[in-house]
Order: structure tokens, then C-alpha cells, then sequence
């Protein structure tokens, strides 16, 4: 419990209009000091119980009358609500003191009075300017069949990365670049007195040194998020005080690698050493050292925000009333968990080039999931124009959340520009450790009340998340935690209370999972108890509670992600087939609860999950597709391609739109000139988000095919047109038929030419969770305490599987990543904060070597809101292991472990204190 | 890095390997496998003197046991065809479980044995053969018992301008039954040890005659654990007398401070894996 | 000093520092193909074949592989005329972001060379030095048995 009552307790249902307001952004980069700055945080007020969601009009549809011209104007006409323009020279609006709130009205240029007399018309009905807008689509239509969807096409990209022909970002050859070493921090927190460079400048080769002094000091987020970010702008380029052990301290650029790693040895630091805080549960107690003591920093969005009490976000959601709902139990069961660190290990680590075109702008090519963001954020914390730069994403080495972050861009920008030569900056492993980004550590508390039927009454999920010295993605993570986990079961009374606290440890940013594969470990290992208690079977139990199609929850509406969310319910859900398909793979019937009495013991556990597909009514995503002579097409894509392949995927998508084979796609993707804007990729969006935009933008594209072909000579007039493997006939005179190319061709040179092509966008308004079953089989050595997995099977919902091979290769590549996070993964900090086994000999991740009998499989259902039928894949297998493999651990050798890794050590002891305790068996 | 690093020697012979080594107005090292020397930060080296080109990697048996060539990569020994029996088995076994393939075929025997870490594998699995090492310099060589090098540090008994050759592990005694075993408890598959036990029990007439039992990875030093030993000579095998010996294998151990499983668990566990060793050994019995 | 060998059957001769990885000397001298994913030699990303053996070029001195024959990715095969393995891990979806795809398929080649009908455990054992972090190695454990198949039945 926090000791400080937070501000609000209301048992309201979260957070508030102000934060609607928030996506319609001005452009304004300057991001500024709402006044929300202080703790208090915007008015929970008392919201209507949720709405079934229509379009929420979350765009600036503007009602300016909220404090418009008040009624008392004498103006005779009593027409127009919008504010009259009086025939003077308007002054100009002071520059938008950033606000967070964009009155619309503010909005106003500094209109020169038209002549007229008359209440002016607007030039445009407001009708017909929406009519420009887009609409996204709710649902898509099903085809009948498919022709290039759920089918495994062969990666687009895969021959040119098994023959090592993909060029990665460090695989340029640049001429006379600069390679650019941070000097990071050996003190978890402290302020910089005194930085000496010369005699790190003597180093021949060193060619610049920056320090906190050399740089513009604008507080951002280092958050690849949607502006304005829901994370605090807490961070600096460099800063006169460093809060984490890797820290940035001073930034070196040299003609060798060799050369900026000796001046960094050479550069003579004073630091006034500060108490560092490094236990979550301790860093709000009163005294505790003040981390962000910096009065620049702010939170971007209306919401809570008290770094003068280490507290970075707090949420809080509520469905009936949970004391009843105990009071109401026949048993109510509690109990803490700690899911621990841990590193994406992504095998490329982070790295970024920079360098002027011939145009004097500055091209970055990083390896980033959100080249768009990227490029605001760099313009944002150089305050530079963001024309100026050009964010291009080539092939990357995975990034799995950790590269949904602006963290060398800045960097490399800022040496770019200051020398004028390339920049190079590539993070070694020990730094990709510590100084880039982690999964959040937590604390999260379950309470559940039961009754002897399997009725869930009530349930809680309390969070304290731990986002180390920085915010980014502080409450975002910590939502999910409740939005993507409580909907899972039906209980008619739902708490959940979350806050994030600085520490000065690694900082927290996007991993995997987000949230969820946190609380679903608390959740699922929480509900076995359950089961246990009442004497019912696990699986049983869950089978009995979970959402099915057609259910809604409450939650989704109640908790976004830092926002409102948004109220759907399930049109689609494969749960129950992922369970009966898993529950038959491990045998549960047989092989549950029969741990023998052998010194190897077997046990058998389970976990049911679910995550989201997109982020609804705020990410948008967007594609452009023209057409070649040959039938070809060029589709650009500002969507993100991490390895995931999902340039094959929505190469795919367009293809079936379009009515051709897939490798008539040659796509391009993330180049901020070039690609039409897109978040990126996190938020389980590409497939879902992406593959919407390109629908509708391949669907412009056909009708432009057809129409064409319906004039060519050779289709004699037929009006009945249908596109199939690239070509165009008759449905009722199939030998009516011609070619793509003889279309575009045609096109292009012969009758009314013009370039067939469109550009389209989406926004999703939903988020309709994938669904996914987890069973494991363990082996205990009671001796040694040594776990042997011996067999894991995962099957997912995601709805139609647009390429059913590389859906497979997500769940199957999300699994293995959540078995050695569960079982070998930890960070090992000693007591000053300093991280002892940043590289891949002491932190271990599993290799082939290790692999357990995995066995996937994937429940095909269709989603109607999705691009035809699918939903996400890419996350959920990451949060089934941790559970299951509690679960099944107990189920060997009735050791419950909250503190992961599960470690031989921690099993053994474990065991030991069972057999203290008489307990064992 | 190596900053400064001026010269990389190429020797072709033995006595041209030594004599650079041998040079005092310069700091040359030996370079074998490279794992380590690649991977230090060190401003003091002058000189790499490579044993690739001095014809040190060969596997051989005949009647007086094995001879394996101190560049041997430990992958040859891992999976050697040659190096049969009890003896050949725990030294496959233990050479199987260093590292990972492509380090497999980096490292060799005599960088293994004297690059020797807490968690290096066939330390213990050689100290049970009791193996002797050759050690030669621009003049003469010498032979000694692989203990000799572990009783302080491989460093101080190996002297400059001194590399090692060959490893020979002599032949069981004729007449003799002899059961091997070699255990390595690590987190996964290619992670350092927590704990190295390598164990032979030798047996006349079902009877133990001697019993050789080594550990590393708790241990500062790969370690002989004598207690334990004596505790089997001359015995006959019961479970009970194995559980005991795990017992007293923990007496006397210099217990190494590692962040990676605390001590209180290796002491828990090293009489488990012990024991364990001393089991699968005893197979041979059967 | 000068460094001559044969790189995928070409001779060449290069001019390098003698405490240089051999890692580096690749990358600077056009071979992109070996990434560098953790310089400490546990990643398995630069792993190349040196005389037939693999081994993680980040722990080898470019001058000790004077007079070698090194293979790389390069030298494989080409989207052209891939080799099998290379076939094999697109056909099986083994590759997602490709990143340790280089040093997995070499580990892979000098199995096959040396064991031309690998059990799985084989297959297993001998990635072991690969990490890959996107695709759970399911998929190509499955590709290097296919490919063995394949590579036996075109002898």
C-alpha cells in the first residue's frame, strides 16, 4: 500500500476526458509545461458507466462552444456557435503555450477578415470535409476463399538473409566517419561536479567531447510512443547528474573505435556521490533519495506524475465493489509475486548511423521499431526542425520492445551535425545490458475470492512497477498489466491499482509482453490456488471462468494503456480449443497431480492467456501502393519489419486485396521520406493496424485496375470484373481476360494514362485479444532442485493466420524467450547497482541445446475487425511459461515460487524447507 | 585488446616457440586457442607467440595409455575414436561439455588445463587419470604430475620461456576394472559449472582398490578430495559408503565466492553430485 | 603486417594490425555477412568456418589464420544458386530477422561435412554456439535434418 494516499481514490473508473483530448496533437513540437505538472492529477470525475462503443469521436471533432464566444455577445446572429471574426487584423495567437489540451480554437490562425458582411458559410461544409477523411472500417469483408492469406508464402526477405546479402544498419561502408563512444556512469546516483577532458583530448584521433554543458537541455521521453507520449519527459541528452549505474555521462567522438575508448578512460569525472534507491516497495517512504529532483521534468498527458516522491504513474480501475465480492467468498486467497529483470538480448544490439546527404540533411539509419517516432523525437530533443531529418530502418537484428526507443538517434544526430562527418554508434553487449532498456521488475499482489461452485467473486491485481532511473513506458506498462490480464476471467468485481516507481537501477522501457507477462504470471499461478482450495480440477476451473466469444468485460473500457480504453466485445475466441488441443498434447488428465515419490518428480502445469491487437483509436498506420508496367507493384510501408516478416505479411494482405501473388509486392519499409507514416511496430500492431491500411489502400488500388481494364479493347465493355492471380476477366466470359501487365501497361502508355496508385490509412477501434493455452511438463531433481523441462505445448488464437509458418515461428521464438526468462534469466546487481553478468556467459538464454520437446499449434478462428480475420500473434506466447511453469513446478514438488528465476537453488530450498516444516511428501 | 601489440610470431619448431618466449627484453606470450587473449583489456603485452604451426595437436593410444597434444582442440577430444575405455570416456565426456562447438574448436587441451579457471572442465577429468604434462623450453623437457600445477597456480610452476607439449594419461593397470564418470551441473547447455565432479573407482575382485575423486567450480583450484578417497580404499560398494564419501568430499574445500549460486547451495548439492559420480563409476563393477 | 589466405576459394592478401580480430578484418574487407553480436565469442553471430572448423571469429587473431581456408556466409551460396541449408531455412521458416542466420548455417555446414545423417541431438549439439532470440530454434533444427536428407540424396 502506498504510504501516501495518492490523490485519488475514488472508486471511479480511470482516467479522464482531459486525456481523450490528448491524440488530437497539436503540431507543435515544443512540448511544454500543461499545467498538470503538479501531482494532483486530472479530476477523476465519475465517468458514465461505459458506453458500447460507437466511433468515439476522439478526434478533434471540435465543439469550440465548450468556451466559445459566451451567450452575452450581442451579436444579432444567432447562428454561428463559432466565434465571430471581426473585421480587423486578428491579433496572433500567442504561440501556443503548450498545452495538452489543444482548444481547437487555439488552432486559429491569424486569419486576414474576409469582406464579408454576412455570418460567413465556411468554405467547406463540415460534412464535406469529412467526407476527405478517412473513415477506418469497423470490420473487413471475408472472402469467400483465400488465395494468398493463411497460406505459408516463403518470406520475401529470405533469401537474401541466408545468403547474407541484407544489409543491417552497421553494414554501410561510410567514408571518414567518426565513431561515437558514451561514457557512461560507475555511480547509481550522482551529481557530475567536474568533468576534465584534456587529457583525453590528447589522444590523437579524438575528435570531440560533449558534455552536459555542449547540449541543448530539453527534457523528453526516450519512449517510442504516439505524441504526446504517455511517459514522462524526464530525460536529457546528458545531464549534470546521472541516476543509474550506465548512466550517460559524456558522449566522444574519435576517427577509431580504439581512440574514443581510450580518451573515455582518460576523461577525469568528480561526482558528489547521492544515496542511491534501489527496492521498488521502499523508493515513495519519506527521506527516500529524490531521483528526478529536476524541475523540468513533466508528464506530456494529464495524468498523475510525483517525482519528488520517486512515484512515475499511477492508475487505477474498479468494476462493482471487491469487498463485497470477499465478503461474498468462500475462500479468498492473496499473494505477492516478483516477476524479476530481464533483457530482450536482442543478437544485434543497438546501433545508429548518421550522415549529411548531399542536401545537408541528416540521414539517420538506425535500428529502431519506430523510425517515425524517432525522428520527432530526435527533432524534439535537438530542437531541430524535424524536416531536416530522415529516419530510415534497413534490416534488423530483432528488437523484441527494446527498440521502441529514441536512445542512440540523439546521440548520433548531435555528432553528426556538430562535425559533419558520419557518425557511428553501436552499443557492446555489457552496454546493451545495462544502458538500453529492460522488462520492468514488479511487484504484483493477487487476491482472488472463490466460492466452492468455481464463481470468482472477486479479484484484485495491486502493481508496483520498478522503471529504474527513467519513465519511458512507465505507465503504460504498468496498465497493461490490468488490461491485458483481468478481462481474461469473468468475476463481477475487478480491482486494479497500479503504480510505477524510479529507482536507480537499468531502466524499464517496451518488452514482450508489456505488462501482461508480468500480472499473468501472478494471475495464473493465483488461480491454480484457487482451484486448490475449492478442490476443483485446474483446468476445470479455468474452463469454467474465461471469457468466450460474445462476452465483453468491463475492463476494457476502463483500462487503456495510461488512458481510457476502449469497450469491445470478443467476436472471437479460440480459448477453448487451445485448451482441449494443449490439454490432450501434455496429457493433463493423466499425467496432473501424480508426481510419483521418486527423487525425480514430474509435475504438470498450465496457463491461459490473453494480449490485445493494436492500440485502438490512437495508433494509426499508413501505405502507398503504385502500380508497374509490369504488373508489379512498389508498396511502401511505414510500418515496421523487425525480422517478424511482416513485410511478407501485409505483402500478403495486399496481394489477396489486389489479386495477385504475393511476390508481385515489392515492398519498402520505414524510410520517413519515402513510407507513409506508421507508429511502428509494438502494441501487437503490424498484422492487425497495418494490415487494415492496406487493405483499404490495395482495395483503391483494385477499383483502379478494374476500372481501367474495363476500357481496353480486349474486355469488349464486360462490366462483371473480378482480379485473381493477377489477372482481370469477365465472371461471366472467363476467356474476357487480361493480364496486370497488359493493364498497367496499358496505363501507362496507351488511353488516359495516369499512375495507378493510392495511399490509405487505418485506425483500428478495437483491440481484439489473441487468445493462447500454455501446458508444461517438468522434471524436479528433489536432490539438486534442478527443473528439466521435458515437454511444453503452446497453441494460439490469432485469429486468421495470414502466414501460418511465420505465426508459428512467433509463438514457438515468444515461448523459448519466456521458458529461459522463467528459468535461467536474472540480472545480478551488487549493493551498490552495479549489474555483475552483463554478457551472454553469465546471463543465459536458451540455445538449441536446451530445448525442450516443444509442440505448437494454432486455433484458427476469424476475427471480423481484422484484416481477413486476423488479430496478433506476436506477443501472448511470451507470458505463458512463467505461470505454467510455476504451476507445474507445484504440481511436482508443492514448492510455490513467487521470486523468479526458478532456480535449482531456489527449488532446493524450496524443498528443504518443506521437509522443515513436515510438509513434505 | 592487446594495445600494444607489435609483433605476431609464427614459430615452426619447438626451440623457436621457446626461445621467443624466453626473451627478457620483451613480454611475448604463448597464443593457443585465443579465447582468453582475444577477449583482455592489457597494455603490457608485446609479443603472441601462435603454437599453431609446431605440429602439438594429435590424439594417440598404445599400450602405455594416451598421448594428446597439448594444441589438441578439445572438440578432437570430444569426439576422438581413439580414446576408448573408461579413461577415453570421462575424457570425452568432460571435453563434450566445454563451452559450446565453435568454442570446442578454439580451445585446447593444454589452454584448458593451464588458462584454468574454477569452471574448467577437464581439469578434474585429467587429475583423476592422474595425468602427467610435458613441459619444454628452448633446451630440454621435463615431465610432471598435472597435480604439480594445480598445488599453487599453473603460472608459477610453468617457467618462462616453458610451454606445454603433451598431455599423457598412462593405461589403467592391466587386469584391472575401472569405472569412470564425469558430471557438470550448469544452468544450460553451454553455461560455466557450478559444479565439476570427475570420479574413478578402480575394483579387484569387486573390492575397491582405489578411488579417485576431483572436483572444480566450488573449489578455488581443481582439487583431489583425499578424505573421501581413503574413505573408499579397500571397501566394498554400498549406497551408504558412496553417500558418505559425497559427505567428506566437501571437507577441506577451499569454497570459491561466485555470483552465481551461493556456497551454502554447492555445499548442499557437491555430496549429491559426488555420490552421484561415484555411482555411475561404480557401473563398471557390475 | 600482411595477412594472406583464401577466403571462399579466392586468395587474397590484406594488410592488417596484428593484434586485429579476425571478426573485424572480414567485416572491413566487404564480408558482411559475419555480424558482431557480442564480441566475447558466446553469441555465435561471426562464427565462420576456418579449415573446416567452425569458430567465432571474435576470439580468433586475424594473423593466426595465416595460409588458412576461411568460408563465409558469401562463399555458401547465393540467392542464385543457394546451397541446400540455405534453401532449407527459407522453405522451413527458420530465418525471421536473420541476424544469426550466417553463423547458424556455417555450424550447420561443418555438421553436415563431418556427419551426414545427424540425429537430432546431433543437430542440437552442434548449434549449441548459435543464439538465436526470434525463432526458438524449432525450425531449424527441422531445416538442417530436411537438408541433410536432401544433400544425401543428391550423392
Amino acid at each position: 500500500m502506498p504510504a501516501k494516499k495518492t490523490p485519488m481514490k475514488k472508486t471511479v473508473v480511470t482516467p479522464k476526458k482531459a486525456v481523450k483530448a490528448a491524440p488530437a496533437k497539436p503540431a507543435q513540437k515544443a512540448v511544454a509545461k500543461p499545467a498538470a505538472k503538479k501531482p494532483a492529477p486530472t479530476a477523476k470525475k465519475a465517468s458514465k458507466p461505459a458506453a458500447k462503443l460507437e466511433k468515439p469521436a476522439k478526434r478533434p471533432v471540435v465543439k469550440p462552444a465548450a468556451k466559445a464566444v459566451p451567450a452575452k455577445k450581442i451579436v444579432p446572429v444567432a447562428k454561428p456557435a463559432k466565434p465571430q471574426v471581426k473585421p480587423v487584423a486578428v491579433k496572433p495567437m500567442p504561440k501556443p503555450a503548450p498545452k495538452p489540451e489543444p482548444k481547437p480554437v487555439a488552432k486559429a490562425k491569424p486569419v486576414e477578415p474576409k469582406p464579408q458582411p454576412k455570418p460567413q458559410k465556411p468554405t467547406h461544409t463540415t460534412a464535406a470535409t469529412a467526407s476527405v477523411i478517412p473513415e477506418s472500417p469497423l470490420t473487413f469483408p471475408r472472402p469467400k476463399k483465400f488465395q494468398v492469406v493463411a497460406k505459408s508464402k516463403h518470406k520475401l526477405d529470405g533469401i537474401g538473409l541466408v545468403c547474407g546479402i541484407q544489409k543491417y544498419v552497421m553494414d554501410l561502408d561510410l567514408q571518414n566517419p567518426v565513431y561515437v563512444k558514451i561514457m557512461t556512469s560507475p555511480h547509481a546516483h550522482a551529481r557530475i561536479k567536474k568533468i576534465d577532458t584534456a587529457e583525453a583530448f590528447k589522444i590523437p584521433g579524438v575528435v570531440a567531447i560533449y558534455t552536459w554543458k555542449d547540449v541543448p537541455r530539453i527534457p523528453h521521453t526516450t519512449a517510442g510512443q504516439g505524441f504526446p507520449e504517455p511517459s514522462p519527459y524526464d530525460t536529457f541528452i546528458l545531464d549534470n547528474k546521472v541516476r543509474f549505474v550506465g548512466d550517460r555521462v559524456a558522449i566522444i567522438a574519435a576517427d577509431t573505435p580504439e581512440a574514443a575508448q581510450e580518451a573515455c578512460r582518460r576523461i577525469k569525472v568528480e561526482y558528489d556521490i547521492l544515496p542511491a534507491v534501489f527496492d521498488p516497495e521502499k523508493a515513495r517512504d519519506p527521506g527516500a533519495p529524490v531521483i528526478h529532483d529536476e524541475p523540468e521534468a513533466y508528464m506530456p498527458i494529464p495524468t498523475f506524475f510525483d517525482p519528488k516522491h520517486n512515484h512515475c504513474a499511477h492508475m487505477e480501475a474498479r468494476v462493482g465493489d471487491v469487498e463485497k465480492g470477499y465478503k461474498d467468498a468462500d475462500y479468498v486467497l492473496e499473494r505477492k509475486y516478483y516477476p524479476h529483470y530481464a533483457q530482450h538480448c536482442p543478437i544485434e544490439p543497438h546501433c545508429c548511423i548518421g550522415y549529411l546527404d548531399e542536401n545537408d540533411r541528416l540521414v539517420l539509419r538506425t535500428s529502431t521499431q519506430v523510425p517515425f517516432h524517432a525522428r520527432r523525437i530526435t527533432a524534439q530533443a535537438l530542437d531541430i526542425p524535424l524536416k531536416k531529418i530522415r529516419v530510415i530502418k534497413p534490416r534488423i537484428g530483432g528488437g523484441f520492445g527494446t527498440k521502441q526507443e529514441v536512445l542512440l538517434e540523439d546521440v548520433v544526430a548531435l555528432v553528426t551535425l556538430r562535425t559533419r562527418r558520419p557518425a557511428i554508434l553501436e552499443l557492446t553487449r555489457p552496454e546493451e545490458f545495462v544502458s538500453s532498456r529492460t522488462r520492468h521488475p514488479m511487484v504484483v499482489t493477487i487476491k482472488a475470492g472463490v466460492k466452492k461452485n468455481g464463481e470468482i467473486t472477486a479479484l484484485s491485481m495491486k502493481v508496483i512497477s520498478n522503471t529504474g532511473a527513467y519513465g519511458s513506458h512507465a505507465l503504460t506498462v504498468m496498465c497493461n498489466c490490468g488490461s491485458k490480464v483481468l478481462p481474461l476471467y469473468k468475476a463481477k468485481n475487478v480491482e486494479f491499482i497500479g503504480d510505477t516507481v524510479y529507482t536507480n537501477l537499468p531502466v524499464g522501457g517496451a518488452y514482450r509482453g508489456y505488462g501482461a507477462t508480468q500480472a499473468a504470471y501472478g494471475v495464473e499461478a493465483l488461480m491454480d490456488e484457487c482451484a486448490k482450495a475449492i478442490g476443483m480440477d485446474a483446468l476445470e476451473f479455468r474452463k469454467r471462468n474465461h471469457i468466450r466469444e460474445g462476452d465483453s468485460s468491463p475492463i476494457f473500457k476502463a483500462l487503456g494503456e495510461g488512458r481510457e480504453g476502449v469497450d469491445m466485445a470478443i467476436k472471437s475466441c479460440g480459448l477453448p480449443e487451445c485448451i482441449e488441443w494443449g490439454a490432450k498434447e501434455i496429457d493433463w488428465k493423466n499425467k496432473r497431480n501424480r508426481p510419483g515419490k521418486g527423487v525425480k518428480r514430474r509435475g504438470i502445469g498450465m496457463a491461459i492467456l490473453m494480449q490485445g491487437s493494436s492500440i485502438p483509436e490512437i495508433d494509426m498506420g499508413a501505405v502507398s501502393i503504385k502500380m508497374n508496367d509490369d504488373g508489379s507493384f512498389n508498396m511502401l510501408l511505414g510500418a515496421t519489419d523487425l525480422g517478424t516478416g511482416s513485410d511478407t505479411i501485409l505483402a500478403q494482405i495486399a496481394a489477396e486485396t489486389l489479386g495477385c501473388r504475393h511476390d508481385q509486392l515489392l515492398v519498402y519499409s520505414s524510410d520517413t521520406d519515402m513510407t507513409p507514416f506508421d507508429v511502428g511496430a509494438y502494441a501487437s500492431s503490424t498484422t492487425y493496424l497495418s494490415g487494415g491500411a492496406v487493405i483499404n489502400t490495395a482495395n483503391k488500388v483494385r477499383e483502379q485496375i478494374l476500372a481501367v481494364a474495363s476500357i481496353m479493347p480486349k474486355m469488349q465493355g464486360a462490366t462483371d470484373l473480378e482480379a485473381e492471380d493477377g489477372w482481370v476477366y469477365s465472371k461471366s466470359d472467363t476467356d474476357l481476360k487480361v493480364s496486370f501487365a497488359e493493364i498497367a501497361t496499358f496505363s501507362l502508355y496507351e488511353k488516359r494514362q495516369f499512375q495507378i496508385a493510392a495511399v490509405g490509412s487505418h485506425i483500428s477501434h478495437a483491440s481484439p485479444p489473441p487468445f493462447s493455452a500454455h501446458f508444461a511438463e517438468v522434471e524436479v531433481d528433489t536432490e539438486t532442485g534442478e527443473v528439466k523441462l521435458v515437454k511444453y505445448a503452446a497453441s494460439v488464437d490469432c485469429g486468421t493466420p495470414i502466414n501460418p509458418q511465420l505465426a508459428e515461428g512467433q509463438l514457438q521464438g515468444a515461448v523459448v524467450n519466456g521458458i529461459s526468462f522463467a528459468l535461467t534469466e536474472e540480472y545480478i546487481f551488487d549493493s551498490q547497482g552495479r549489474m555483475l553478468n552483463p554478457n551472454f556467459r553469465y546471463y543465459k538464454i536458451y540455445t538449441a541445446n536446451d530445448m525442450p520437446d516443444l509442440k505448437t499449434h494454432l486455433a484458427i478462428t476469424y476475427e471480423p475487425t481484422g484484416p481477413y480475420g486476423a488479430k496478433s500473434v506476436s506477443e501472448i506466447g511470451i507470458n505463458g511459461p512463467l505461470p505454467a511453469l510455476a504451476n507445474a513446478i507445484y504440481d511436482a514438488v508443492g514448492v510455490r515460487l513467487v521470486k523468479p528465476p526458478f532456480t535449482a537453488e531456489k527449488i532446493l530450498a524450496g524443498i528443504k524447507e518443506l521437509k522443515k516444516n513436515g510438509q513434505w511428501k | 585488446m592487446l594495445r600494444h601489440l607489435t609483433q605476431f610470431y609464427r614459430p615452426q619448431t619447438v626451440q623457436e616457440a621457446c626461445t621467443l618466449l624466453e626473451d627478457k627484453t620483451r613480454k611475448n606470450v604463448p597464443l593457443a586457442g585465443g579465447t582468453y587473449l582475444t577477449q583482455i583489456d592489457d597494455a603490457t603485452i608485446d609479443g603472441l607467440v601462435d603454437l599453431k604451426g609446431l605440429q602439438l595437436s594429435s590424439i594417440r593410444a598404445d599400450s602405455g595409455g594416451f598421448r594428446i597434444g597439448a594444441m589438441t582442440p578439445v572438440f578432437d577430444v570430444a569426439t576422438s575414436t581413439v580414446l576408448t575405455g573408461p579413461a577415453g570416456a570421462l575424457l570425452r565426456e568432460a571435453a563434450k561439455r566445454i563451452g559450446s562447438t565453435p568454442l570446442r574448436h578454439s580451445i585446447t587441451v593444454g589452454g584448458n588445463l593451464v588458462g584454468v579457471f574454477p569452471w574448467s572442465d577437464l581439469p578434474p577429468a585429467l587429475l583423476v587419470l592422474e595425468a602427467e604434462v610435458t613441459l619444454a623450453n628452448a633446451h630440454r623437457k621435463r615431465t610432471i604430475p598435472l597435480t604439480t600445477l594445480y598445488a599453487t597456480r599453473p603460472n608459477d610452476v610453468i617457467e618462462r620461456g616453458e610451454i606445454m607439449t603433451e598431455i599423457h594419461v598412462p593405461a589403467m593397470p592391466t587386469g584391472s576394472k575401472n569405472g569412470t564418470a564425469f558430471i557438470k551441473m550448469a544452468k544450460t547447455a553451454n553455461d560455466y559449472a557450478i559444479i565439476t565432479v570427475a570420479t574413478r573407482l578402480t575394483f579387484n575382485g569387486g573390492i575397491i582398490s582405489a578411488a579417485r575423486i576431483a572436483i572444480n567450480a566450488p573449489t578455488r583450484k581443481p582439487t583431489r578430495c583425499r578424505d573421501a578417497e581413503d574413505s573408499l580404499k579397500g571397501k566394498q560398494i554400498t549406497p551408504e559408503l558412496l553417500a558418505e564419501a559425497g559427505v567428506r568430499a566437501i571437507s577441506g574445500i577451499e569454497f570459491t565466492p561466485d555470483f552465481r549460486a551461493s556456497k551454502e547451495y554447492r555445499m548442499d548439492v557437491l555430496p549429491v553430485v559426488v555420490r552421484r559420480a561415484l555411482e555411475q563409476a561404480a557401473k563398471a563393477n557390475a | 603486417m600482411k595477412l594472406q589466405l583464401i577466403i571462399n576459394g579466392e586468395r587474397k592478401s590484406f594488410e592488417i594490425a596484428p593484434q586485429e580480430l579476425l571478426l573485424d578484418v572480414l567485416r572491413r574487407n566487404g564480408y558482411k555477412s559475419v555480424k558482431k553480436g557480442c564480441g566475447e565469442g558466446a553469441c555465435g553471430a561471426c562464427a565462420v568456418l576456418i579449415d573446416g572448423r567452425v569458430r567465432n571469429s571474435c576470439t580468433v587473431f586475424a594473423a593466426h589464420c595465416e595460409g588458412s581456408e576461411v568460408l563465409t556466409t558469401e562463399g555458401l551460396g547465393t540467392p542464385d544458386h543457394p546451397h541446400v541449408l540455405q534453401r532449407s531455412f527459407v522453405d522451413h521458416g527458420a530465418t525471421q530477422c536473420g541476424f544469426c542466420n550466417p553463423g547458424s548455417l556455417l555450424a550447420a555446414k561443418a555438421l553436415l561435412d563431418r556427419n551426414a545423417e545427424p540425429t537430432e541431438a546431433e543437430v542440437k549439439e552442434a548449434l549449441d554456439g548459435n543464439l538465436c532470440r526470434c525463432t526458438g530454434y524449432v525450425k531449424r533444427i527441422e531445416a538442417v535434418l530436411d537438408a541433410a536428407k536432401t544433400l544425401k540424396k543428391h550423392q
